[in-house]
């Protein structure tokens, strides 16, 4: 990106946020609630726990990641859901056998790849749909993770939930400026720096681009599209499976049986990722934006008597006024990657 | 005494295009086509023959002139009024859908025209009875081979009422038996009182089924004859006859070792038929060799084939002297050979920067462990640019800003720095202007004095004549001919290029 690039961007960001904004403020308006108030709680009200606002947003983040990683491959991982339960309960697992927070997460990480693997090499080898087979995925390992929570690993004190991850296997938390934190926020800030790494300076990251924006260049150059696309999916598989892995293992420390803490937050990836302009760093902030939008509103419910119905449509307006410009522009370039390959798909 | 003329279908009367990017297509076409006539259209890549019959199909305006269909002055406003006159178009990539069965497709294409499912149906089954056509109705389109396919889109036609049916290029996706089947039916057309404009650029298919021709060279009529009264020879002068635009300085071959020897390759295309049948050759150092052909001919499958993107299915090719038949690509470059593709989409990222394109075909070079050297990539970048005259803002200036000669003069920059020893270079001029043509021509040029091996593929006769030491013809993926320079001329070459083997 140059220099007008940026211009650009920060234009559009800018001008979303304004109309959002207004179009968040007539709803208020219509509905006969203050608007200035309400947007004032709604965008403050999250900031009073940082450190919560922050762990709460490296979930969204991880699971943008998951998300943003693939699409620059034009491969759509929208099982970031389920990617989040496998890391969580194969996470949960994991502790409890060795102990260890840290192979705890890498094996919830892994658990997640192994899900994204499966899928990208589904499709690129078997021409089986990825959306399809990651919504399949995302309900049978929604069910099958409150099968295991439910029957083997439940909590004889607490039956709706979890035993607990034992004690030195649970990720503590750092003192920055005398103010206790959580682990994740840093943990999830360095995976989107080494993803940007990934991304612009290696020749994995380099091949997943030319594969997503190009796909005759990309056979021109030698690209293995096949393995590039399900390269990609097992990386995106990785980050969702490190998200439900931080959730249990440094947040929670147990899953209930409707896995409340997790539920949605793969499909809030998607949000965050289109916001963050699939940009490793762009995620960061968009990540954080959308928890502070996401808490704001809980506040706004509490304090302004308002249904949640109404404060999910506000941030939903904002949100999706900041995504809008760039999922347009990704479904059209998805379109027509998806009809060359098809054409290629059916000449080899 | 009264005169009786023959009716006639269709009147082009001074037809010019412009296309909106300033591209003459057409300019000021007439001629006449009569009533139960099979009308050959014959002309070089760009003659302009699709663009005419996608005027008269209503497709597209002509920017001025007049057509005239059986008497009456046509003002289509889109190929509905078109089909609705009794036009009927059979493309080169069928509009078929191929989940549908025949019947359904059928149906669905009259659909607009008011005719009853019921009614398509029998229509249908008597225009078979009627021509011979036989398609079998419940198939799926999907199950079919091309040559029916292409009867399907024909019955379409026929099921709409077609007077006047338009087949482009319909031969270049059939195999030997089903072009003869092909003339068949379009024989028996013909006695059914259609009217039928072939499009083609084999010389050999005008001979054998059209009555008259119109040759078309760069937008304008060269003349109309009676497919008896002229011969193959006459045709093809009229074709490719032109000046030459500039000449270009060579000193004599000093031809070295061969470096890249191609032994009874054979590729498919693909759809999976034989588009490269044993073509053998070989190319020295300090030598161009060029092939002419006519564009779909099977020159993308041979190239492909040699730089390792297409795996051939039968014969070897050599590069320096080892086998490189089944190494993938980017084996290939590193060994030594470079190519440039005929489409700068394909040898170009457009949406990113200039370095970034150049670690296109030169990613292990610049990321020996993985990592990316994006400072040598830059230094690189810096001195192809300069090498090479690229304009451009700047190393980070996305590709798609910049003009097409200088898209073109990068990417053959960025190859020729590799220091390849065999480059095969594809329609390397097409598009590009005076000066960058001749500049791309020069380094071509420079190449093969300072002993590289170039492999030139084009369908410009001039640039061929111009830069071979030794020239080809490729014809349905056979090399027809391949002989040195002066052994050819235009006029030869352009028999060739029709199919006509000529004896030297
Ligand atoms: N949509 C378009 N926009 C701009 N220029 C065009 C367009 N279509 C064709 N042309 C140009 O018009 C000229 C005539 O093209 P046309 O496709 O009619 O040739 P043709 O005789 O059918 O060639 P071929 O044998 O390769 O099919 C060419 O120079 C071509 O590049
Ligand atoms: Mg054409």
């Amino acid at each position: 990106m140059n220099l007008e690039d940026y211009a650009q961007v920060s234009l559009e960001i800018t001008g979303s946020i304004l109309a959002g904004l207004l179009v968040a403020a007539i709803i208020l308006i219509a509905t006969g609630y203050n608007p200035w108030k309400g947007l004032y709680i709604m965008l403050t009200g999250g900031l009073g726990d940082l450190d919560y606002l922050l762990s709460r947003a490296s979930f969204v983040l991880l699971t943008g990641l998951a998300f943003a990683l693939p699409m620059l491959a034009s491969a759509f991982n929208i099982g970031g859901e389920g990617q989040m339960y496998v890391g969580g309960i194969v996470a949960l697992i994991a502790s409890l056998i060795t102990k260890n927070p840290w192979i705890a997460i890498t094996a919830g990480a892994i658990a997640g790849a192994a899900l994204g693997f499966i899928t990208g090499a589904l499709r690129a080898y078997r021409e089986v749909n990825e959306v399809i087979t990651a919504i399949m995925l995302n309900w049978i390992f929604y069910y099958i993770s409150i099968f295991f929570i439910t029957s083997y690993l439940y909590n004889p004190q607490a039956p709706y939930r979890s035993v607990s991850v034992p004690k030195g296997a649970q990720l503590g938390f750092i003192e920055i400026a005398g103010i206790k934190m959580h682990l994740i926020f840093p943990l999830a800030l360095l995976t989107s720096f080494i993803t940007y790494f990934l991304i612009f300076h290696t020749r994995i990251g380099y091949r997943i681009r030319v594969a997503g924006l190009s796909p005759d260049s990309a056979r021109y150059s030698g690209i293995n599209a096949k393995m590039t696309f399900t390269n990609s999916m097992t990386l995106g598989g990785l980050f969702g499976g490190l998200s439900g892995a931080l959730n249990v293992i440094a947040f929670t420390y147990y899953m209930d049986q409707l896995l409340t803490s997790m539920v949605g937050m793969g499909f809030d990836g998607i949000g965050v990722a289109l916001m963050g302009r699939d940009h490793p760093i762009g995620i960061i902030f968009s990540a954080i934006f959308f928890s502070m939008l996401l808490l704001g509103g809980q506040k706004m419910q509490i304090a302004m008597n308002v249904p949640k119905e109404l404060t999910d449509a506000l941030s939903g307006v904002i949100i999706i006024s900041l995504a809008m410009p760039y999922a347009y522009k990704m479904l059209m370039s998805y379109l027509k990657i998806r009809r060359m390959m098809k054409v290629a798909g059916r000449s080899s | 005494m009264v005169i009786s003329m023959p009716p006639m279908a269709v009147e082009f009367e001074g037809i010019h295009k412009i296309y909106p990017d300033g591209n003459i297509a057409l300019r000021g076409a007439s001629f006449s086509i009569e009533v139960g006539e099979i009308y050959g259209i014959l002309g070089e890549n760009g003659a302009g023959k699709t663009t005419l019959m996608r005027i008269l199909y209503g497709e597209i305006k002509p920017t001025s002139g007049t057509i005239k269909i059986f008497d009456h002055v046509a003002k289509f406003s889109g190929p509905w009024d078109a089909i609705k006159t009794g036009i009927g178009m059979v493309y080169q990539h069928f509009s078929l859908i191929g989940g549908f069965t025949v019947a359904e497709n059928l149906i669905l294409s009259a659909l607009p025209l008011g005719i009853s499912a019921q009614n398509v149906l029998e229509r249908a089954k008597e225009s078979m009875e009627e021509t011979g056509l036989k398609v079998p109705l419940e198939e799926r389109i999907n199950s079919l081979p091309v040559g029916v396919r292409q009867r399907v889109e024909i019955v379409k036609a026929l099921v709409r009422n077609a007077k006047i049916l338009i087949l482009d290029e319909p031969t270049s996706v059939l195999t030997p038996i089903e072009v003869e089947d092909l003339f068949e039916v379009l024989k028996k057309l013909r006695e059914s009182g259609l009217t039928i404009l072939f499009i083609t650029h084999k010389l050999k298919e005008v001979k054998a089924i059209t009555d008259k021709v119109t040759v078309l060279r760069k937008g304008q009529v060269m003349g109309t004859r009676r497919t008896k009264e002229v011969s193959e020879l006459e045709l093809a002068r009229m074709m490719v006859e032109r000046e030459v635009l500039f000449s270009l300085e060579r000193s004599p071959t000093r031809p070295g070792n061969p470096l890249l020897e191609v032994k009874d390759l054979w590729v498919r295309s693909d759809s999976g038929l034989p588009a490269v049948k044993g073509v053998n050759l070989s190319i020295r150092a300090g030598e161009i060799l060029g092939i002419a052909g006519v564009q779909g001919n099977g020159q993308k499958e041979f190239v492909e084939a040699i730089s390792g993107i297409r795996k051939p299915e039968k014969g070897t090719i050599k590069l320096k002297g080892e086998d490189i038949t089944d190494l993938d690509n980017s084996k290939v470059y590193r060994r030594g050979l470079a190519y440039i593709p005929d489409m700068r989409s394909m040898g170009l990222v457009m949406d990113i920067d200039l370095v970034s394109n150049l670690l296109l075909t030169r990613l292990e070079e610049f990321s020996p462990d993985g990592v990316i050297r994006w400072r040598k990539a830059v230094e690189e970048t810096k001195s192809v640019m300069k090498l090479f005259n690229v304009v451009a803002e700047s190393v980070r200036t996305q590709v798609r800003r910049l003009s097409g000669g200088n898209q073109q003069k990068f990417m053959l920059g960025r190859e020729i720095a590799r220091k390849p020893d065999v480059i095969i270079a594809s329609e390397p001029t097409h598009g590009l202007d005076v000066g960058a043509t001749e500049y791309v021509r020069n380094k071509l040029v420079e190449l093969r004095d300072s002993g590289k091996a170039v492999l030139l593929i084009s369908t410009d006769l001039d640039e061929i004549m111009q830069l071979s030491d030794r020239i080809a013809v490729m014809y349905e993926g056979e090399l027809i001919a391949q002989g040195p320079t002066r052994e050819f001329n235009l006029e030869k070459i352009g028999l060739l290029m029709g199919g006509v083997k000529v004896e030297p």
